[in-house]
């Protein structure tokens, strides 16, 4: 896994990045077939939420704080808040892709 | 205004490709790509759509005209955001520039849905242009010069993404494994 921005945060950012990856490897196939019901699909998750909480939250906070510390050490906390007003993207861009399923 | 766009297949699922996604870097192929750090991550626990937000720090070597121009150094910051969506099985990738932004924007996009076969197609669009009241002459040279670097990069990135899929997935008996290079 790369680096982090500076080398103090880099172990917490490998640690960090080992657990969201083993939940994400344990998220995503599941949660591409659990699209058979709405309910079904709002229940996992937020069962799988709460459990990247869970497993993640704390080495999440630590590596947080590290790397916004770190942002601001590089000067790029005035080019992120920057792009951020520019383009919150809170939401996922509606994109419009030319699709290649008709030719 | 520069404008690039390439689409081609993963020989993967797309499942297979948004988990290799968090392995892409360090990469061989992409030896620009030094730093990357999350800086904020959702999980929405009632859809489903992971949203990150991401710090990528490159080096790359700089011609001197630029750093003359618009100063900085070889270090450049990329702001990235992405969501997946495990229900629609799309993930939309966004980037732009932090470094130089006050002259020039690349905004690139990129997307990963199923196709037909077990696999994922990639498309990826990039916009790159320069901010207004720019001496032209520098501009044009500026802009031209981010548009080579960036298809460049989107030519390495492709290569080293399809090996880090293949080594990642090669051990788990798929019935078509990738092959590198194109």
């Amino acid at each position: 896994m790369a680096h982090s921005l500076t080398s103090e945060c880099t172990p917490l950012k490998l640690e960090y990045d080992s657990c969201f990856n083993s939940w994400f490897e344990g998220y995503l196939e599941p949660a591409v077939s659990a699209a058979s019901s709405a309910e079904q699909r709002a229940k996992y998750s937020r069962e799988k939420a709460q459990e990247y909480e869970q497993k993640c939250g704390k080495i999440w906070a630590a590596y947080r704080d590290c790397v916004q510390k770190a942002v601001k050490e590089k000067g790029l906390d005035d080019l992120l808040d920057q792009a951020r007003r520019d383009n919150p993207l809170k939401e996922p861009p509606t994109t419009t892709i030319s699709s290649s399923s008709s030719s | 205004m520069h404008y690039f766009s390439q689409t081609f297949n993963y020989d993967h699922s797309w499942a297979r490709v948004i988990i290799g996604m968090w392995h892409k870097y360090p990469n061989p192929h992409c030896s620009h790509v030094v730093t990357v750090d999350v800086v904020d991550r959702s999980v929405d626990p009632r859809t489903g759509v992971i949203r990150t937000e991401r710090i990528l720090g490159c080096k790359q070597r700089t011609p001197v005209w630029i750093v003359k121009l618009f100063g900085g150094s070889e270090d450049a910051f990329v702001r990235e955001i992405s969501f997946i969506d495990p229900s629609t099985q799309t993930a939309t990738i966004s980037s732009v520039n932090l470094t130089l932004s006050q002259f020039a924007t690349c905004n690139e996009m990129i997307h990963y849905s199923p196709a037909p076969d077990g696999r994922t197609a990639f498309h990826q669009t990039a916009e790159i242009e320069t901010r207004v009241a720019m001496w032209r002459s520098a501009a044009d040279k500026l802009e031209g010069w981010l548009a080579t670097r960036f298809e460049q990069n989107a030519q390495l990135g492709k290569v080293g993404f399809t090996d880090v899929l293949r080594q990642l997935w090669e051990d788990a008996k798929e019935q078509k494994p990738a092959h590198a290079g194109a």
